[in-house]
């Protein structure tokens, strides 16, 4: 065995929630006929309770263009899709020297992640905002044929 | 967490599979070698991805099954330094935390990567488990406890791969240890913040 790249690309989690749900895994108990292994459901039940649950590829698309702006590294705009924090305190750890780098601009950016990734309709009650609902309509892609992730268009287009 | 990674393997088809369409039979090889198992330094196999180059298909004398030399790309789940995760409780004892993420379950948080000041005191119901506390502040009642409910969240420090060892040791051997923090803004159970 040999290994050519070790790293051909991050995934998101919510990429990788979709690439199992591409395969036939969910939640009900189509389990047994599916073609996805036990390992495989594991990671998917654990997936299943990260905000990545709710996103949607376009959600995504549309926040790697905005948040250019604030000149994240790769690391730190993986860790904010995979957690969409809503609160100051959760942004925090992701960023490293935040006041320095951003100062006040981390509030947009907490603003930016909360229209982008909104909450679904039932935890709105804590929340003082008036999200849109953009739920996801469930089979997006069912075939995989695409051969590029993601963050991994980011890091070769910026490698150019 | 996640990311996908091009491997190169010489696999062998056994002859049982030679019913199935060649990229099935593949697949489900390659699923039997490969999945749920760590790599040395490149994490753990979650899934194959895709079939990128099939060639080969030779027989070796001798042999009742073909020879392929298979490149595809796997999903594999390894951390990076630095990257937050949320987890639940497993267990905690007086060396620190054991979270779990339902496929992985070897994260550690010794003693010392706890905020400060933390102290622990002995559970009434389970002999060998311990609950950690936070004292934020010396009063009674700014102490944040640690309790197997909610999800705790952590800073990645290190993840390691000890070498294989020879005799088997008492606890069951991991492949890959995964060691974290807690101290810092807006880590630990998420019912703290």
């Amino acid at each position: 065995m040999k290994i050519k790249t070790p790293n051909a690309g991050a995934l998101t989690n919510f990429e990788v929630l979709d690439f199992l749900k591409a395969r036939g895994a969910s939640k009900d108990s189509s389990r047994v006929i599916a073609p996805v292994a036990s390992s495989e459901y594991k990671v998917y039940d654990y997936l299943v309770e990260t905000p990545a649950s709710r996103q949607t590829r376009e959600q995504i698309y549309e926040f790697m263009k905005k948040c250019k702006t604030y000149k994240l590294a790769k690391a730190e705009i993986l860790n904010i899709i995979n957690i969409a924090p809503r609160e100051l305190v959760e942004i925090d750890p992701i960023i490293e020297h935040s006041e320095m780098r951003l100062g006040d601009q981390v509030e947009e950016l907490l603003d930016l992640v909360r229209n982008v990734f909104p909450l679904p309709p039932a935890d709105l009650t804590s929340e003082a905002g008036m999200d849109k609902d953009r739920e996801e309509t469930g089979n997006e892609e069912q075939n995989e044929d695409m051969n590029e992730t993601l963050a991994g268009e980011q890091i070769d287009g910026d490698r150019k | 967490m996640f990311y996908l990674s091009l491997i190169e393997h010489t696999l062998r088809l056994p002859p049982s599979l030679l019913s199935l369409p060649l990229q099935d039979a593949i697949k489900k090889e390659l699923e039997n070698i490969f999945l749920d198992k760590v790599i040395a330094s490149l994490g753990l196999c979650i899934s194959v991805y895709d079939i990128r180059k099939i060639e080969g298909g030779f027989i070796f004398p001798g042999d009742g099954a073909s020879t392929y030399v298979v490149e595809f790309r796997m999903v594999i789940f390894r951390p990076f330094v630095g990257e937050i995760i949320a987890g639940k409780l497993k267990e905690s004892n007086k060396d620190g935390l054991r979270l779990s993420l339902g496929f992985f379950d070897d994260i550690y948080i010794p003693a010392h990567r706890l905020p400060k000041p933390s102290s622990y005191e002995h559970d009434q119901e389970n002999r060998y488990q311990v609950i950690w506390t936070w004292e934020y502040d010396s009063e009674d009642n700014n102490k944040f406890y640690i309790d197997g409910l909610d999800e705790i969240k952590f800073r990645v420090d290190s993840v390691e791969y000890p070498p294989v060892p020879i005799e088997q040791p008492e606890k069951p051997f991991a492949p890959m240890v995964i060691t974290g923090t807690l101290d810092d803004d807006g880590l630990g159970p998420v019912t703290w913040w």
